[in-house]
């Protein structure tokens, strides 16, 4: 019988699908985060560019708010910790729990635990660090290095965050990660890291603001959680991800198992002590800054393990470098990886540090790090996790080429920029020239750096625009969804 | 349905070459932080702290010999700082300057020659042939100067 649907009465219908507040449908809260990590990479590199901008333009201003005698006060020094909480913890971080809120049920073979959760957690991560980011502009940021610069509460906030996304991983990990795929192990280690240090960093606030504490204790504690955090949690999501995606790009098994492990471990020994190196104090035991400057060095060990694993899984699919997707771009970000390993390497010897510390050597390798190792990593996974959970098939087009060649020119040409103008600042330094003298001879440097990093910043907007395409023209494709067919429990 | 594989490995076991290489980068690691235990770490550069004025509190010797190490000035005026080559000794600080170009900026500021040398940055000692001297001005605060001067003139 056929039935003519204007016709249908109520309880004909087929009952309306009901949306909640917050989705708890599988993917959601990956999407979220990825989504929110676009978001906050376009931010992140438009005030990058600002900072870099005010290396070649001294400007600052304060402006009273009205408010308990608070005023809106910009200038460099804030400027920066915006611009490395920007991207450590709103591009990065929202990248990497997209990755773990990706990976772990597909690496499992099971739903997400808790996904309504998830959601929560992306809530609270977010709204704490844009609050985070706007009190930078008004509230005193103290001894405080980038990382740590925000408020108790924001910090408190960030914690809460990284403590759901941590219990749902843990929740939905369960007794399977003993004998779980790599990824999952580094990202577990990386996952209780950043819960860690975030949860100190806002208990340290705490016991400043109502207990006191000397400047010392309390700066020393601020540059190594923000070290740690650099190389437990980010690092940690990078080589999580990179396991993850390269023998899914290739479409064959990793090389080697024993290796992925050598590397987990190796990373799980060093990273920690290379936190050590930055302790640089008088009051500090001398072969304590010094083993976290070998460890530092010997970080390069776990990053050739890795590469060399990887190249093998990719090992007779090397035509998938040359075109534009998920391959080419970790292929960068191994690289990259190699590249801020070796530089890290090089400015933990005494002597270097001497010569280029305080320039914008420095700035110039955290923009290697943060630009080219992770935010390529970060794209690797959009590249790959982006269709799968939006269900549309999409191909790189202009965008997803953009998206590659901007951020890996405009990074690599930031860094080189960055870092040459900080060889160059050391070296008149070392003559004697005046400020003035040293700021007019790396002008220069810095202006191509700004060029560089006005890349990175358009590539940004490619990866939102990209993803807005994907969603709204991309084809419907049907990608397994963990947990909801039998055939899915396999991953994907 | 699109169904995939889950990650496979080809080989479960570590690769010997892998356990050779991390052994001997371990070992060589070892080796450089067993012949670098003893020392001195410069003093913590505050974030977000400038330059202090000069002359707060006393200069400390201890904090200027680690400074004086870390700076490099054994490099160019020997191990003991007793002088060689074309470089003059440091251990004779007290006794007026040390060498010719610096009589004139001595008599001027009998008290602070010796920082404002090592300073370098400042109009007194412009036009001054620094004759292949650093200057740390940039590098150092006035307050890291001083105690460096401390040391030196105590030795």
């Amino acid at each position: 019988m056929t039935v003519n649907p204007k016709k249908l009465r109520p309880y004909d219908e087929p009952p309306k699908r009901r949306r909640t507040l917050i989705p708890d449908a599988p993917d959601t809260a990956a999407i979220g985060f990825l989504v929110a990590a676009a978001l906050w990479f376009v931010v992140a590199t438009g005030i990058g560019a600002i900072a870099i901008g005010l290396r070649l333009v001294q400007f600052e201003l304060s402006y009273p708010l009205g408010i308990f005698g608070l005023s809106f006060e910009l200038d460099q020094r804030r400027v920066d910790a915006a611009f490395v909480n920007a991207s450590v913890f709103g591009w990065l971080s929202n990248a990497g729990f997209a990755a773990v809120a990706f990976m772990t049920p597909r690496l499992l073979g099971r739903r997400t635990v808790g996904e309504k959760l998830l959601n929560v957690g992306l809530a609270i991560w977010n709204l704490s660090l844009a609050g985070g980011i706007a009190a930078l502009y008004v509230f005193d940021l103290g001894v405080n290095a980038a990382l740590t610069a925000m408020p108790w509460f924001v910090d408190g906030g960030l914690a809460t965050g990284a403590l759901v996304v941590t219990g749902v991983f843990l929740a939905t990990a369960g007794a399977a990660v003993r004998g779980a795929y790599i990824s999952v192990w580094f990202a577990g280690v990386a996952l209780l890291a950043l819960l860690g240090l975030t949860s100190l960093s806002a208990g340290l606030g705490l016991f400043e603001t109502f207990f006191g504490l000397d400047e010392l204790p309390s700066a020393l504690a601020s540059v190594f959680i923000e070290r740690a955090i650099i190389v437990l949690w980010l690092l940690g999501m990078a080589y999580a991800t990179l396991h993850y995606v390269v023998p899914r790009a290739a479409g064959q098994p990793l090389a080697s198992g024993g290796l992925g492990l050598l590397t987990w471990l190796t990373w799980l020994v060093l990273g920690p002590a290379s936190a050590l190196v930055v302790l640089m104090d008088a009051s500090v035991p001398f072969f304590v800054t010094t083993a976290g400057a070998v460890a530092t060095m010997l970080l390069l060990l776990p990053a050739s393990l890795a590469v060399a694993n990887l190249a093998i899984t990719m090992s007779g699919r090397w035509s998938l470098l040359f075109r534009t997707g998920t391959a080419a771009f970790a292929a960068i970000a191994l690289a990259f990886l190699l590249a801020h390993s070796l530089l890290d390497a090089i400015a933990a010897l005494r002597s270097v540090h001497t010569g280029v510390g305080g320039t914008d050597w420095e700035l110039g390798a955290l923009v290697w790090a943060l630009y080219g190792t992770f935010t390529m990593t970060a794209l690797a996974l959009a590249d790959h996790a982006a269709p799968r959970m939006l269900r549309r098939a999409t191909g790189a087009g202009t965008l997803g080429n953009a998206q590659l060649w901007l951020a890996f020119g405009g990074a690599t040409f930031a860094g080189l920029a960055l870092m040459a103008g900080g060889m160059a600042e050391g070296a008149l330094r070392a003559q004697g020239v005046a400020p003035d003298g040293i700021r007019d001879g790396v002008m220069a440097y810095r202006a191509a750096a700004l060029a560089g990093f006005g890349l990175v910043a358009l590539a940004a907007l490619a990866l939102l625009g990209h993803l807005f395409v994907t969603y709204t023209s991309g084809e419907p494709a049907d990608y397994a969804v963990p947990g909801q067919t039998s055939a899915a429990a396999a991953g994907h | 349905m699109t169904v995939h594989t889950p990650i496979e490995t080809r080989s479960g076991g570590i690769p010997r070459w892998a356990l050779a290489l991390t052994a001997f980068v371990f070992l060589v690691g070892g080796v450089y932080l067993a012949s670098n235990l003893t020392g001195e770490n410069p003093p913590f550069a505050m974030p977000g702290v400038t330059d202090a004025a000069p002359g707060n509190g006393d200069p400390d010797p201890a904090v200027g010999e680690a400074l004086v190490a870390q700076a490099g000035c054994a490099a160019c005026h020997g191990a003991d700082l007793g002088g060689q080559a074309a470089f003059p000794t440091l251990l004779e600080l007290e006794e007026g300057p040390i060498s010719e170009n610096l009589e004139g900026l001595a008599e001027e500021h009998p008290d602070e020659w010796v920082a404002l040398w090592i300073d370098g940055t400042t109009p007194e000692t412009e036009g001054i042939d620094r004759g292949g001297m650093p200057a740390f001005g940039n590098q150092y605060t006035r307050d890291q100067i001083d105690a460096m001067v401390a040391y030196l003139r105590g030795l």
